[in-house]
């Protein structure tokens, strides 16, 4: 050994290196103690357990958080519920205790076999077969509990509806975890997750954090105990902006026929109500559904999955006239003074373009035009603002583009121009599709929710609202973990003057002998536009009286001096819009002002 | 430069080779007793390690610093490019993909910072230690650590404070320095909790507390112990082990392969393979009293704490000491790079050793 001289602190450097050495030996030291302690001390017992693989895993499910009201009522609820489960390495024979339980529960023995087909034939983590077991069938597995190796009921906490229909698309339904969510990670297989609407928006709150037992079983698999356990961390509530009164009166106006109500707060857009009509039973997806249900569901040509509110795209219709009048007067190229004529039929390239009534009203002014939603007036000065001016009033509106919910699968609607038709189809913008374009017809489609946020422009004075649908989370002991403020979009650059006029033109639609009288209710001053858009070409004129296939649309705010409330209809293939469509808003309204229905129906 | 002075051989240490074969024997058992199929690949893998360690014994780890700079150029670069071109998994860009194997740079870079810091260190010995003895090879560290957390592989960045601290310790840095730096670290953690993202704290909170993801961690923590313990005083041989074969234990051949082995060797095998390491500590740290120059007792510092943190901090996570973090066993677990990382360490010792005259 050579200690070298001539290093500057020779002794310091060794006496470092020794007490490195004597660093490591500690750690040496602490590891051969454990070693000993596990290997000699617990040995005996930790190889007992290890002969049996005795210890078993089960997971305690977190119950999901509440989604409740504005009010705090719930939207919706919890409920234990039993929960049947195999652990395939405790069933000596997987294939014939499947077999048992499928004749015992009546369940078909091909598709339990299913679910264990990507599972390992020793795997020692539970498998779930069946959610939502009766009380009996729980008895009917007890009973034969020793025939079951393996056979195991849990109880989990599952999603109770307060009725079976209610808000179907709004809240979303809970379902096991599909492939392609396992495969993204952080999940595990049987998880119940949100798969549509609010449930999945915001399933990382709801779902909690599971929690786990480890147990020691004996040779049937039957826990002796609980060596160790993790308590569930419950999911966290959510609380929305939805009110469940109005959506429960929306629900009820609209009734059985196809379609959505959206109901908005235009001082913070707010979502109070959103129906879309027909709904799915929500409760029937929570356990593993068959395929029957499945089936019949997405193949139903009503298309009850479709949330109409936010991913259905529909011709505006006349209420589209709305944005062509804002952007008329707007531009300046028309004055409220100025008129236009209002035949039943207007020549134009060659073809007559017609009317919805049947006699000339002769030179209306843009405020009449509104009223009796003329379509030959509109038709002119459609050609006279020039499509460009109408499709950029229209995306300042907010149509165009999703609202930005968040919730899956919205859609953005189209609101065509001569650039984007250029673009897109390779085609040329004529004047006829300008025509078409100033009833909202032809390429332009909205959903029924930017309906009401453009309404709620109208009515706040030229706020674009972003459609808030939650307004916090909070955990169980009432921290705050998520907080969703009203987010303005934008704000629309039109003159308050045109907003006034618009206003006071669709108090004039309701109140004043317009088409949509059938919403007026005494007490309550609502302003609003009806809508009636063509689903096809007419092949009679029959068929043109009878518009019975028409998509009927109301979209109304009230009260007009001080707009509160923001009432959009969508009726498919229902008829008329002031016809069909106004007297649904006016249930509506009337649910929504109950204290001054009553108080102007008391005499005196 | 391959030409190989008689003397040099003369003063080869068999000794510390031993060591190492023992190690990769039982590496190779063990694999093979478990997961026979992988055994070929981990051949290749030790082929080209010895290959690798004998270039790098022929070359004077002095010239070897002098490149070290240059190579930690390379080095960052190539942590750079995993986080661009890296294959993916498991949430993860810590690979590179070479033909069918894949290497993990950040591994590799570990010997590369080890030298660049020794040769930084070494070249300021004569002065007097100060303030930048601690500051400016941190400044060296920061850069790669990042790097490697991003990745993210926090196990690996993990292992470099351990050798970075030993350098900075055996190369002088004074007392009062040290002690404010381990006070700056522990200062310094919770603002660096808000650097990583939602499921990289997720993990260190598991790695804190196992129990906080009982069907992940926790289940291998319990797992593991009851294979350990089950091969009481002597094991259940080598192909007895009901644990580790049965899959009950979790990555069983790579992170986890200590409690495959201590189930069929027992506490006497276990102690065993601990005492091969320990001797290896021992070898390593005489090598670095024994240099010839403040350089070569850095290198055979830094290379021995390398290897024997990461084992001994594997171990203790494997046995319920320590919480679980994603390090291999040097030179007994399955996998390439890490391989070759620890065979380049048990090469740099060599280099000093052999050098120690000379």
């Amino acid at each position: 050994m050579s200690l070298r001289v001539g290093r500057s602190q020779p002794l310091d450097h060794h006496r470092r290196l020794v007490l490195l050495a004597i660093g490591l030996a500690a750690g040496f030291l602490a590891i051969g103690a454990q070693l000993a302690y596990l290997q000699i001390v617990t040995g005996n017992r930790l190889a007992e357990l290890s002969d049996k693989n005795r210890i078993r895993l089960r997971t305690v499910t977190a119950p999901r958080g509440i989604l409740f009201d504005r009010n705090g009522l719930p939207l919706v609820e919890n409920r234990p519920a039993f929960t049947l489960a195999v652990v395939p390495r405790d069933a000596d024979n997987l294939d014939a205790v499947l077999e048992r339980l499928a004749g015992l529960l009546n369940l078909p023995a091909a598709e339990l076999q299913e679910r264990f087909a990507r599972v390992p034939a020793d795997s020692p983590w539970p498998v779930r077969l069946q959610r939502g077991l009766t009380l009996d069938e729980v008895s009917r597995v007890e009973e034969w509990r020793l025939e079951l190796p393996g056979v195991a009921v849990e109880v989990e906490s599952q999603r109770a509806y307060p009725s079976t229909r209610f808000a179907a698309h709004l809240l979303g339904y809970v379902r096991e975890v599909s492939e392609a969510d396992l495969a993204r990670g952080r999940l595990r297989r049987g998880d119940l997750v949100g798969q549509s609407g609010l449930e999945r928006l915001y399933d990382e709150y709801l779902r909690g954090r599971d929690g786990a037992e480890q147990m020691e079983v004996d040779a049937y698999g039957r826990p002796i105990r609980v060596l160790q356990r993790q308590e569930p961390l419950a999911g966290a509530h959510v609380y929305t902006t939805i009110d469940r009164r109005i959506q429960q009166a929306a629900e009820q106006a609209l009734g059985p026929r196809n379609g959505a109500v959206v109901v908005m707060d235009p001082r913070n857009g707010d979502v109070l109500a959103l129906v879309s009509n027909p709904a799915f039973p929500v409760e029937r997806f929570n356990g593993p559904i068959d395929r029957a249900t499945w089936a019949s569901l997405v193949e139903d040509p009503a298309r009850p999955l479709l949330n109409r509110a936010i991913q259905g795209e529909y011709a505006p219709g006349s209420l589209f006239k709305i944005i062509v009048a804002a952007a008329a007067l707007q531009s300046q190229l028309f004055t409220p003074f100025d008129r236009l004529s209002c035949p039943k039929e207007w020549w134009f390239g060659g073809r007559a373009y017609h009317n919805w009534e049947d006699h000339d009203r002769g030179p209306l002014t843009l405020y009449e035009a509104i009223k009796f939603s003329c379509n030959t007036f509109f038709y002119q000065l459609g050609l006279k603002v020039g499509p460009e001016r109408i499709s950029r009033m229209a995306e300042a509106f907010g149509l165009g583009r999703p609202t930005g919910t968040g919730l899956i699968g919205e859609r953005g609607g189209l609101v065509p121009s001569p650039a984007w038709k250029k673009r897109a189809l390779r085609d040329k913008w004529h004047a006829g599709d300008t025509v078409s374009l100033s009833i909202g017809q032809g390429l332009i489609t909205v959903t029924p929710l930017q309906v009401a946020r453009f309404m709620a422009v109208v009515a706040n004075g030229g706020a674009l609202w972003k459609p808030r649908l939650v307004a916090r989370v909070k955990a169980l002991d009432g921290t705050a973990l998520a907080s969703e403020p009203a987010v303005e979009e934008s704000r629309t650059e039109i003159a308050p003057v045109v907003l006034d006029f618009l206003r006071q033109a669709l108090w004039a639609v309701v109140n004043d002998g317009g088409t949509g009288k059938g919403a007026m209710i005494p007490g309550v001053s609502i302003a609003g536009k009806t809508g009636t858009a063509q689903t096809h070409e007419f092949k009679s004129d029959a068929e043109r009286k009878r518009r019975d296939q028409d998509n009927a649309w109301f979209a109304a705010f009230a009260p007009v001096e001080d707009p509160q409330v923001v009432v959009v209809v969508f009726a498919e293939r229902a008829g008329l819009g002031g016809q069909v469509a106004a007297p649904i808003a006016r249930e509506v309204f009337k649910a929504i002002f109950l204290e001054r229905v009553a108080a102007a129906g008391l005499p005196g | 430069m391959f030409r190989i002075d008689r003397r040099l051989l003369l003063h080869f240490d068999w000794v510390l080779v031993a060591l190492a074969a023992l190690l990769i024997g039982a590496g190779l058992l063990t694999l093979g007793s478990l997961v026979p199929r992988l055994l070929m690949r981990q051949l290749v893998w030790l082929g080209v390690g010895v290959v690798g360690g004998l270039v790098l014994i022929s070359i004077d780890y002095r010239t070897l610093a002098r490149w070290a700079y240059v190579a930690y150029l390379g080095g960052l670069g190539l942590l750079a490019a995993v986080l661009v071109l890296g294959r993916a998994a498991q949430g993860a860009r810590r690979w590179l993909s070479v033909g069918p194997f894949t290497l993990q740079p950040s591994e590799l870079f570990k010997l590369i910072l080890l030298t660049t810091v020794a040769a930084y260190l070494a070249a300021r010995e004569r002065e007097r230690p100060g303030w930048d003895r601690v500051i400016l090879p941190l400044c060296l560290v920061a850069p790669a650590f990042l790097l490697i957390v991003k990745q993210p592989d926090l196990g690996t960045a993990l292992v470099l404070v351990p050798v970075v601290a030993a350098l900075l310790f055996v190369g002088g840095a004074r007392w009062r320095d040290l002690a404010i730096l381990a006070g700056g670290a522990l200062a310094a953690a919770p603002a660096f909790w808000f650097i990583l993202r939602d499921y990289q704290r997720e993990r260190l909170l598991v790695y804190l507390d196992p129990f906080r993801d009982p069907l992940g961690s926790a289940w291998n923590v319990i797992q593991a112990k009851i294979t350990i313990g089950s091969g009481q005083l002597l094991g259940k041989g080598l192909f007895g082990g009901t644990q580790s074969r049965l899959a009950f234990l979790p990555e069983r051949h790579t992170d986890f392969i200590f409690a495959a082995f201590a189930e069929s060797w027992g506490f006497m095998g276990a102690i065993a393979l601990l005492a091969v390491y320990g001797l290896l500590a021992m070898r390593g740290l005489e090598v670095a009293a024994t240099a010839r120059d403040a350089l070569g007792s850095l290198l055979a510092a830094g290379a021995t704490v390398l290897l024997v943190s990461q084992a001994l901090v594997n171990i203790g996570m494997v046995t319920g000491l320590l919480p679980v973090v994603g390090i291999p066993l040097p030179m007994v677990s399955y996998g390439g790079s890490a391989l070759l990382t620890a065979l380049g360490a048990v090469a740099l010792i060599e280099n000093v050793r052999m050098r120690r005259f000379v």
